[in-house]
């Protein structure tokens, strides 16, 4: 049997969860210029509020993963306001910010394991079997057609609304040089909020997706994260185009290595890849 | 349009790093509606002037009166264009990721966020955007990345930014510093309209032929204070002035 395209099918839906993280990640670090740790983590914390909508209130799907989405980015744009705003003020550097993100990450990723325990939570409705389509011999379960889907269509909205609206004008001018973008008559601290909002919005998409895909567990935020920013620095740090290239190239070689290498070093393989990057080509493949 | 007859009055102002006294007990007025240099050498404090004034960096004492009448211990960089100042800096500062239409139109934002959100730029953004290019003779590079313009380009770029802006007062940090002769005479033409629609400018310049030929009046800066002000054609010929500029 020939492996091949189910090793492509995985990596197209590995690398659209990803996607979701990266883009995002992107979207915010163009606004703010630093690594925020906590991005992970407000992403599944977007799936457990779509978890407790969904199952343990038992509403509507569609209505629990929008609430879903709509509380991360709230919470988002919440950690901007009362963390990050006040250290920008401050003038504080990358690091600092990127020090006080993990002070983030680790409150959140506890109070949701005091909610929602580290027990293994999954979205997805275990009596109804998930639909299963085989493609040249591949099999991929409607979930994951679902899931494919949106991570196209969200990012391809984002790059048409960075692009054409004012709002994607601003975010660039700050991203180029804040205090210019003050001086010209920007609001600054309004749109980097907007972006934290966004931005934490479209990580929930991923957080919810991997709910639905495989399961959720409050400790997955960061490894989600580290994946999202290993695909966002690939693909090029401050690009959303190139985030979501990053995020396929990634998973693109991580699946494919195991023609080379054991399967249980995928992992490894992400990291060398991402090692390969900083050293050789820093700015990604999208330079900016 | 007000009668107030100071559009800025600098009050006792001061600022100094570490130990270093850049503006030092500086008191001024800049009558309203006209093109007023400061002069002085190297150092001297002009430029910090105008990042005060401009909120760029933080004024240690003194207050900047606007209108003779807004008294202002500090000012917000993002507040200037409320406050009708806009600037230009002597080392050149744009968007330099973004293209030269687009250093433009995003001056022109909504200034309500939401507002920012869903709206593209509209026609007449464009529109007052190309006839700015037009006046600084950019339309030909609309569509490249402002990191791309040549030295004089970008100087008249940031010129064209700050036009947009639509304030009250200009504040040009050494505007044509570098620029070949048709370049001068645009940027030359641009303050002259400015003056004619009544705006203030306040001008950093060395060069006393564009000196005299465009301001009312002038001020001369030495070591971050007022050594000298007046008509410019009594000022250049001060003994102390000259003295100044030849002592550097
Ligand atoms: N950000 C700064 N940090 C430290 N020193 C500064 C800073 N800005 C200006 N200075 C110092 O202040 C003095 C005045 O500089 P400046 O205002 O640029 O003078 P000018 O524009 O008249 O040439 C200089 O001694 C300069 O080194
Ligand atoms: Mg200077």
């Amino acid at each position: 049997m020939n492996i091949v395209p189910q090793l492509i099918l995985n990596s197209i839906i590995a690398g659209s969860i990803i996607a979701f993280l990266a883009v995002s990640f992107n979207l915010i670090y163009g606004a703010t210029r630093f690594f925020n740790m906590a991005h992970g983590t407000i992403a599944i914390f977007g799936g457990y509020i779509a978890f407790f909508f969904f199952k343990t209130l038992g509403w509507n799907m569609y209505l629990s993963a929008i609430l879903g989405i709509l509380a991360a980015g709230l919470l988002g744009y919440i950690f901007d306001r009362i963390i990050y705003l006040p250290l920008r003020k401050r003038k504080a550097s990358g690091m600092i910010m990127l020090v006080a993100s993990i002070g983030v990450f680790t409150a959140l990723q506890s109070l949701i394991q005091i909610f929602f325990t580290s027990e293994f939570q999954t979205l997805s409705d275990i009596s109804v079997h998930d639909r299963l389509y085989t493609i040249f011999g591949a099999t991929i379960t409607q979930t994951q057609i679902y899931i494919l889907i949106m991570a196209f269509i969200v990012a391809i909205c984002l790059i048409i609304f960075l692009k054409y609206t004012i709002f994607g004008k601003a975010v660039k001018a700050i991203s180029d040089d804040e205090e210019v973008a003050k001086i010209v008559g920007i609001n600054t601290n309004k749109i980097i909020g907007l972006s934290f909002f966004i931005g934490s919005g479209i990580a929930a998409i991923g957080g919810i997706a991997v709910g639905f895909d495989t399961g959720l567990n409050p400790t997955m935020g960061m490894k989600l994260l580290l994946h999202g920013i290993s695909a966002a620095i690939i693909g090029g740090v401050g690009s959303v185009y190139g985030a979501f290239i990053g995020a396929f190239v990634l998973t693109f070689v991580a699946n494919f290595s195991i023609f080379w290498i054991s399967g249980e070093w995928q992992e490894a393989v992400a990291f060398v890849l991402l090692i390969i990057f900083l050293i050789f080509r820093p700015r990604g493949i999208i330079k900016r | 349009m007000k009668n107030d007859k100071n559009i800025i009055e600098v009050k006792n102002l001061v600022k100094h790093f570490g130990g270093v006294y850049a503006v030092n007990d500086l008191s001024l007025k800049i009558p309203r509606g006209e093109v007023v240099s400061i002069i002085g050498p190297n150092g001297s404090g002009k430029s910090t002037l105008v990042n005060l004034l401009s909120g760029m960096v933080e004024i240690n004492s003194g207050v900047v009166i606007l209108n003779d009448a807004e008294k202002l211990k500090k000012i917000k960089s993002y507040e200037i264009q409320d406050l009708s100042i806009t600037r230009t800096f002597q080392e050149v500062r744009l968007f330099e990721q973004m293209t030269v239409i687009d250093n433009l139109l995003v001056v022109l934002t909504n200034r309500s966020v939401f507002g920012s959100f869903f709206e593209v730029h509209k026609k007449y953004h464009l529109e007052e955007v190309e006839r700015m290019l037009q006046r600084v003779g950019l339309e030909a590079k609309k569509n490249q990345l402002a990191k791309n313009l040549s030295y004089g380009q970008r100087k008249l770029l940031e010129i064209a930014r700050a036009l947009l802006m639509k304030t009250e007062i200009y504040l040009f940090d050494e505007p044509f510093a570098g620029l070949f002769h048709a370049m001068i005479k645009t940027v030359s033409g641009i303050i002259k309209d400015l003056r004619k629609e009544g705006k203030t400018v306040i001008l950093i310049e060395h060069n006393m032929d564009l000196i005299r030929e465009l301001s009312d009046y002038v001020f001369v800066m030495d070591e971050g204070s007022l050594l000298a002000e007046g008509e410019p054609d009594s000022v250049l010929k001060k003994k102390s002035v000259i003295e100044a500029y030849l002592g550097k």
